[in-house]
């Protein structure tokens, strides 16, 4: 996308609601290329940016009833691949009938494009497609109600086949529009439709060779065009679909550049020699670049709030309270005592149940390496499910009012281990914070112990609770440059073992991976790991989960307390002796 | 009664006479629909209806038992009863609403049972006894099943001591007549905000908590009956309580601007 369309694109998302109405589900709204009339994907309204409004409201009226009232059906649409002369004539019977099927919900201003003698005489779609198939004499549509692209509309059921083993071709991520256009148009239409379009351009026999070329030499992810990004291809058996290119350069990172910024210093523990390295990892806090903001549909979190909004608080009976279910006897005779010897009585006498705040902070520590974007069994990148995953866990979490934050992480290096901000504690929950989850994309490796001593020094930092957890969502082991696996292992369970004695619990989700879990069961404990093959399933584990995670860092909180408690009263003993 | 003139209600379908015949057979009523829909007033106008007086609870987390039946106190050098809501309602034999029953915690809602069944009994613990429900004594109470701020469900003892009736948001033309009647708009005004409602409520963004409900739109009419345009008073009224999100605010802005027609009769917009 060039920055004047982006640019434009931004002007018109606020839109976005209206469309989103009208039609009756989510919709986007972009600018179309320069003075074409507009069109709709079926996810995205294409109007013109720079018309008068009052014209704009009417094209994107026209658009989004049209998906609204279920004219852009796949089986019409068919009907309607090559011929553009039928097309308009639908358009003009359609848009009509549509927006009189709608008409309540239109706003008064655009009531009066509704010609009712048309819209009257069809009945559905496919009546429509009748009208216009017919010799009689209609006129052109009018000219802002735009116009129908068929090859390009994505019917909602067919969003979701991105990353299909079958076609060798693995989108590892969003990337740039154009390419995304591609794989839709590629996924909905056979090759005969795109034999209509430029060969040249986008959707052609060489336009698609050309894809494959790039789709496979270099990430969809990110990078810049005609940057040099070397890669990889490697070879997993374990998982789904063959050959994946994994990029070795930071390509895919969009947050700027590895080099030449200060972070936090973190050791690392060295299984070989049994002692910490000092100063080993550099972790550095970054905020995800804005040109990657992208949302996507948070799952519903009903169940999984209701899983978690028992955790750790009980009812208690408070004595002496100003007002209560009961009179506390003992106050009472108190109070009377206090008044017999003439001094002013307490009027605090009664005894209430409470419910306890359960003071919770979560952070919530997303894996965004490189292997997050291989597929799932169901053919979903695994980064998608933990993408969803961390949604979820957030937005319940936030809903019940507990502090969470949600970071991401990746590392290229000890030098260079990177916690990417998604949301801080103290920041609230908007579309911006989904957003900028949706806009990660998977890339470089997974330095554990860094990223996990980090978290723990920002809920130390932040929290600013008494219950403290720290939720980690990846998809296997950590590895890095000299941080192989059994080493990684070591060093993760080490920064495990330091948040637990300062009482920060635990707790590791994978989501949808295939990976050898029993590392990360070692790491994290069995206890407080779990995999899961998609979010569907978190309500029922999360709560069990949490609790034995909160239960064991309350333990050794206890522990660590009375171990000092006892150390201070002998140094007071010895004191005094 | 308090209330001189039936408050306004219309019917949407058969509610009043499930209502009613509920009421003369001793049965509980469970209300559900979403917020501000008119739950509230359709219990008020058949409270006028069936001339009982009406006690209304709103329910919240720390309701306890006590809350509703009554607690001692005391009062210089002795303890005193002072009766709860629901034992006034069960003495005086008045109908006795309870608002949003899920707010209240579960050990509360059990000592609805015994009253909400066929023994139409209240156990009053603190005494011993067990008083039994005058004639004219009836359970009311509402329930918002889509709530998302609720994570309690309505426990199933609860739920299956009622008879169920589902109130929704009313149709368009009936939806007029209530802003009409309840802001004394003009019909032009109560039809573009009843077109901004209907579109509102078809959104599916996680920005919203809740939809526009006849509440907001009577109280956007309300503000323009004062002289507000009305862009700005649907602003006040219906995007501003609905939403806190930035992003999601601009959008309702622009549906607002879409919906409604600028009134520059006064400029206040």
């Amino acid at each position: 996308m060039s920055p004047t369309s982006r640019r434009y694109a931004d002007g018109l998302g606020h839109l976005q609601l209206l469309a989103s109405a009208i039609a009756g589900r989510s919709l986007e709204v972009a600018a179309v290329e320069e003075s074409k009339p507009a069109w709709t994907d079926g996810v995205t309204v294409f109007v013109d940016a720079d018309v008068d409004p009052t014209r704009r409201l009417a094209s994107l009226v026209v658009q989004s009833s049209l998906i609204g009232a279920g004219s852009l059906d796949p089986t019409i649409l068919t009907e309607l691949l090559r011929r553009p002369a039928l097309c308009l004539r639908y358009l003009t019977v359609e848009a009509q009938r549509a927006l009189s099927e709608l008409e309540p919900l239109l706003p008064l201003s655009v009531r009066g494009l509704v010609d009712h003698d048309l819209a009257d005489r069809s009945r559905s779609p496919a009546d429509s497609l009748a009208i216009a198939a017919s010799r009689e004499n209609l006129a052109e549509p009018r000219e802002e109600f735009g116009t129908i692209r068929p090859r390009l509309v994505q019917s909602p059921t067919t969003r979701n086949e991105d990353g299909d083993p079958a076609q060798g071709y693995v989108p590892r991520g969003k990337g740039p529009r154009q390419l995304h256009e591609l794989d839709r148009e590629d996924d909905v239409v056979g090759p005969v439709g795109e034999l209509l379009s430029s060969p040249v351009g986008g959707g052609g026999g060489i336009g698609r060779l050309l894809r494959r070329l790039f789709g496979e030499r270099r990430s969809s992810g990110g990078g810049h065009p005609g940057a040099d990004s070397p890669t990889h291809w490697s070879l997993r058996a374990t998982r789904g679909s063959g050959l994946i290119a994994v990029s070795t350069v930071a390509a895919p990172v969009p947050e700027g550049s590895w080099f030449g910024r200060r972070g936090f210093r973190y050791p690392e523990w060295d299984s070989h020699k049994r002692r910490y390295k000092p100063h080993w990892c550099t972790v550095e806090e970054v905020e995800p670049e804005p040109s990657l903001l992208q949302s996507f549909a948070v799952p519903d979190t009903l169940r999984l709030r209701r899983a978690l909004e028992r955790l750790g608080t009980d009812l208690e009976r408070h004595r002496r309270q100003l007002q209560g279910d009961d009179v506390d006897v003992d106050a009472t005779v108190e109070s009377f005592v206090e008044l017999k010897a003439g001094s002013a009585p307490d009027e605090a006498v009664y005894i209430d149940t409470l419910r306890r705040r359960r003071d919770l902070a979560v952070l919530v520590l997303l894996d965004v390496s490189g292997s997050a974007g291989e597929p799932s069994a169901t053919g979903v990148a695994v980064h998608e499910h933990q993408r969803a995953a961390a949604a979820a866990l957030v937005s319940a979490l936030y809903e019940l009012g507990d502090r969470v934050a949600l970071y991401g992480f990746r590392s290229q290096g000890r030098a260079a281990v990177r916690l990417l901000r998604v949301k801080r504690f103290r920041d609230d929950l908007d579309q911006h914070t989904i957003q900028r989850l949706g806009g990660f994309v998977p890339g470089a490796y997974t330095r554990l112990g860094a990223a996990i001593r980090h978290a723990v020094a920002i809920l130390e930092k932040d929290s600013g609770t008494s219950r403290r957890l720290l939720a980690v969502i990846s998809d296997g082991l950590a590895y890095d440059h000299g941080y192989e696996p059994l080493y990684g292992e070591a060093d993760s369970r080490r920064a495990l073992a330091e948040a637990r004695r300062r009482g920060i619990g635990s707790l590791c989700l994978s989501v949808g991976a295939r990976t050898d879990v029993g590392a990360l069961r070692r790491v994290f404990g069995t206890a407080a790991h779990a995999s899961i093959p998609n979010t569907d399933v978190l309500p029922g584990i999360v709560g069990p989960l949490f609790r034995s995670a909160l239960g064991s860092a309350e333990l050794q909180r206890k522990v660590t307390q009375n171990y000092e408690r006892t150390k201070g009263r002998r140094g007071t003993e010895r004191g005094t002796a | 009664m308090t209330n001189v003139t039936r408050p306004y209600y219309l019917p949407v379908g058969n509610e009043e006479r499930v209502f009613k015949a509920a009421f003369h057979q001793g049965l509980s009523v469970l209300l559900k629909g979403p917020t501000g829909c008119g739950k509230t007033r359709f219990v008020e106008a058949m409270a006028f209806d069936l001339q009982r007086p009406l006690i209304t609870v709103a329910c919240h987390d720390d309701l306890t038992t006590a809350d509703l039946v009554g607690r001692f106190l005391l009062h210089g050098g002795e303890t005193k009863w002072v009766d709860g809501p629901l034992t006034r309602a069960v003495r005086e034999g008045a109908i006795c609403y309870l608002d949003e029953i899920v707010e209240a915690r579960q050990d509360t809602t059990v000592v609805l049972h015994p009253l909400a069944d066929h023994r139409r009994q209240l156990p009053i613990d603190r005494f011993g006894i067990t008083l039994e429900a005058e004639r004219g004594f009836c359970l009311v109470v509402s329930y918002n099943p889509g709530y998302q701020s609720v994570l309690k469900d309505l426990k199933d003892s609860t739920r299956q001591r009622m008879v169920a009736i589902e109130l929704d948001f009313p149709p368009g033309d009936v939806e007029e007549k209530i802003i009409v009647h309840e802001a004394g708009a003009d019909h032009q005004t109560a039809a573009q905000l009843v077109a901004l409602g209907h579109a509102i409520r078809r959104l599916e963004t996680a920005g919203l908590r809740e939809v526009a409900s006849t509440r907001v739109l009577v109280a956007a009419a309300r503000l323009v009956a004062e002289g507000l345009s009305m862009r700005a008073a649907a602003r006040a009224a219906v995007a501003g309580p609905l939403t806190d999100d930035p992003l999601v605010t601009r959008g309702l802005f622009e549906m607002i601007d879409a919906y409604l027609s600028e009134d520059s009769a006064d400029g206040t917009d």
